[in-house]
C-alpha cells in the first residue's frame, strides 16, 4: 500500500534523506526507527507531500498522496499532535475534519468515545494534555476508517494504559488487513507492536526486515540442572560457552539442535533451550551507531 | 452515455466520500473554520459592531451641525474594512502559526484550491459582515445623529460592502504569504495605519494610487472611479497571488 523508491531530500548541500526505499504490505505493522535527525519525520512528510522531495517517489495505494481523490480516506496520518487550533473544541475539530472527508458528522463523537475523550469533547484543545492531543490526533486519523495508518511518535505523552490501547488498536488494524507505519522512540513498545522494522540512520535505511529475523542472534541460550557439567561438555565439543550471571549458558555459533544433542548424549537434563535473541535496543544502537 | 467509475484506491466499503470536497463545500468549511474559534468570532462581531459604536461615539462627541452620510459611511467603512483585514489574516496565517495547516493539507493537498476557497470564504464573509456592520451603522446614524444629509448614501453603502469583502481577501493573501499571525498582523497594520498615512501626508498624489483604505473613502464620497477601484483590485490580486506562490513552495513543518 505504501511504496517508497529512492526518496531523497536535500537542503542545499545537506542530504537529510538519501535514496530511501521500502514497500509496506497490507496486514503488517512496520516500525520506523532511527535517532533524532535521522530522517524519519522528513520521510513521512515527503510521503504525504507536506515537504517537497528532491528526488525519488512515494506512492500510497499506487498514487502520489497528493493525487489521491480523498487522501484522508486512504491514509490516516498523525504527524504532530500539536498541529491543531487550540481555540477549537475537540468535537469541533473532528467535525470540521469529518466535513472535509465526507464522513457522517456523528462519526466525530464515535471516535471521541473510541479514544476516550468523550468527556473532554466540549473542551478547547488548548487545555488538553499531550496525551489527550495524541488521542485526538489518532481519532482524526481514524475518522474515515482508512486502510493505511501512518503515525509519527504516537505514544508520546500516553500513559501505560494508553500505550497498551494504541498497541491493540494498531495490531487490530493490521489483523483486519490494514497497513501501519509507526515511528517511535519507545523501543520496548515497538518491539511488542510491529511485525517488521525499518531502521534509518543518517538519512539512509540501514535495516529492513521482519523483526524476528533482525533480532535473532547467532547463538543459543541453554539452562541445565547442572550448568557446570553442561559448560564442560560444550567446551570439550569446541564450543564457545559462557556462563551468565543468571545461571544460563550462552553458546555462540551453535544452533539449539546441536546443544540439545550434546546434552542428551551426556545425560544432562536441560530446563531451557532457545535461540539467543538480541534486544531491540542493542540492535538499534548497533545499526544506528554504524551509520 | 458515459459512466464514471469511482477511483479504486478508496476501499469499496469506505464510509468516506470517494472524492475530495467540492469547491462550494470547501468554501463553506473555511467559513466554519474561521468562525469556530473565539478569535474568529470576536473579530467577526467587532466588524459588525464597530460601525454603530463609531457612530454613537462620534455623535456623543459632536458639536452638532450638518453630517454628510456618505462621508460618515466612508469613515465607518474604513474601520470595518480594517477589522475584516484581520479576519482574513487570521484565516490563513493562523493556520500556519497553530500548525493546523498540516491537517488542512493532509486532507486537501491541492494548496491553491484551499487558498482559493479561503479567499472566496473571506470574500463572502466580508460581504455579509460588512453589510451587517454598515446596515447597523446607517440605522444608528438615522436614529441618534441629528443633521444627517443622506445624499449619495446608497453608493457609499455599496462601496463599503464591496471594500469589506476585498479587505478580507487581501488579509487572507497577506496571511498566507507571511505564514505567521503575529508578523502578518503587525506588518499589515504598520503598513495600513503607519506607512501609508505618512506617505499620504508627504506625497498625497502617490498615496492616492497605493492606499486602499483611502480608496474606500474616495469611493464612498465620490462614487465609482478608476483609481480607487484599481488600487483595491491591485491589492487583492497582488496579495492573493503572493499568498498562493509562497504557500505552494513552503514546506509544512
Amino acid at each position: 500500500m505504501i511504496r517508497v523508491s529512492g526518496l531523497t531530500k536535500k537542503y542545499g548541500d545537506r542530504t537529510v534523506v538519501d535514496q530511501v526505499s521500502f514497500e509496506l504490505e497490507p496486514g503488517t505493522v512496520t516500525g520506523f526507527l532511527g535517532p533524532n535527525g535521522a530522517g524519519k519525520t522528513t520521510t513521512m512528510r515527503m510521503i504525504t507531500g507536506l515537504v517537497p522531495n528532491s528526488g525519488g517517489q512515494a506512492l500510497v495505494a499506487g498514487k502520489p498522496y497528493t493525487e489521491l481523490p480523498n487522501p484522508g480516506a486512504v491514509m490516516g496520518t498523525l504527524l504532530d499532535a500539536g498541529a491543531v487550533h487550540p481555540g477549537r473544541t475537540g468535537r469541533m475539530h473532528l467535525r470540521l475534519l469529518a466535513s472535509a472527508l465526507g464522513v457522517p458528522v456523528a462519526r466525530a463523537d464515535e471516535m471521541l468515545e473510541l479514544v476516550g475523550l468523550a468527556d473532554a469533547a466540549g473542551r478547547r484543545i488548548g487545555g488538553y494534555s499531550l496525551g489527550m492531543r495524541q488521542r485526538l490526533g489518532i481519532a482524526a486519523a481514524l475518522l474515515a476508517d482508512p486502510p493505511v495508518l501512518m503515525f509519527d511518535e504516537p505514544a508520546n505523552g500516553l500513559d501505560p494504559e494508553g500505550i497498551r490501547w494504541m498497541r491493540d488498536l494498531l495490531r487490530g488494524h493490521a489483523a483486519r488487513g490494514g497497513t501501519v507505519l509507526l515511528s517511535s522512540h519507545i523501543l520496548s513498545e515497538v518491539e511488542h507492536t510491529v511485525d517488521r522494522l525499518l531502521v534509518i540512520g543518517a538519512g539512509r535505511i540501514v535495516a529492513d526486515g521482519p523483526i524476528h529475523e533482525l533480532l535473532a542472534g547467532d547463538g543459543t541460550v541453554v539452562r541445565a540442572l547442572d550448568p557446570v557439567a553442561l559448560s564442560g561438555v560444550l567446551r570439550v565439543a569446541g564450543l564457545d560457552a559462557t556462563m551468565q550471571p543468571d545461571g544460563a549458558v550462552l553458546v555462540h555459533g551453535a544452533a539449539p539442535e546441536r546443544i540439545g544433542g550434546l546434552a542428551a548424549a551426556n545425560g544432562l537434563v536441560l530446563t531451557d533451550l532457545r535461540p539467543a535473541d538480541r534486544g531491540l535496543e542493542d540492535l538499534f544502537f548497533q545499526l544506528t551507531d554504524a551509520s | 452515455m458515459s459512466t464514471t467509475f469511482a477511483p479504486d484506491v478508496i476501499p469499496a466499503n469506505s464510509i468516506a466520500r470517494r472524492t475530495g470536497p467540492s469547491f462550494p463545500a470547501l468554501t463553506g468549511l473555511e467559513i466554519r473554520k474561521s468562525l469556530s474559534t473565539r478569535s474568529g468570532k470576536t473579530v467577526a462581531a467587532l466588524a459588525v459592531l464597530i460601525g454603530p459604536l463609531g457612530v454613537l461615539i462620534a455623535t456623543l462627541g459632536s458639536a452638532g451641525g450638518v453630517v454628510p452620510a456618505a462621508m460618515a459611511i466612508g469613515i465607518i467603512g474604513m474601520l470595518i474594512a480594517l477589522v475584516l483585514l484581520a479576519l482574513g489574516v487570521l484565516s490563513t496565517a493562523g493556520e500556519w502559526t497553530h500548525k493546523s495547516v498540516q491537517t488542512t493539507y493532509l486532507l486537501v493537498p491541492q494548496r491553491n484550491r484551499v487558498l482559493a476557497a479561503k479567499a472566496t470564504a473571506m470574500g463572502l464573509l466580508g460581504l455579509v459582515l460588512a453589510a451587517l456592520g454598515v446596515g447597523l451603522a446607517v440605522g444608528t446614524l438615522a436614529l441618534v445623529t441629528p443633521g444627517v444629509v443622506w445624499f449619495a448614501a446608497t453608493q457609499a453603502v455599496i462601496a463599503v460592502i464591496a471594500a469589506g469583502a476585498a479587505f478580507a481577501v487581501i488579509g487572507a493573501g497577506i496571511g498566507a504569504a507571511i505564514g505567521n499571525s503575529a508578523a502578518a498582523m503587525t506588518g499589515t497594520y504598520l503598513t495600513f495605519l503607519g506607512i501609508l498615512p505618512i506617505i499620504s501626508t508627504v506625497k498625497p498624489g502617490f498615496a492616492a494610487k497605493v492606499d486602499p483604505a483611502a480608496s474606500i473613502q474616495e469611493l464612498a464620497q465620490h462614487g465609482p472611479s478608476v483609481t480607487p477601484i484599481a488600487v483595491i483590485t491591485s491589492w487583492v490580486i497582488v496579495s492573493t497571488v503572493a499568498g498562493m506562490v509562497i504557500t505552494r513552495r513552503r514546506s509544512v513543518a
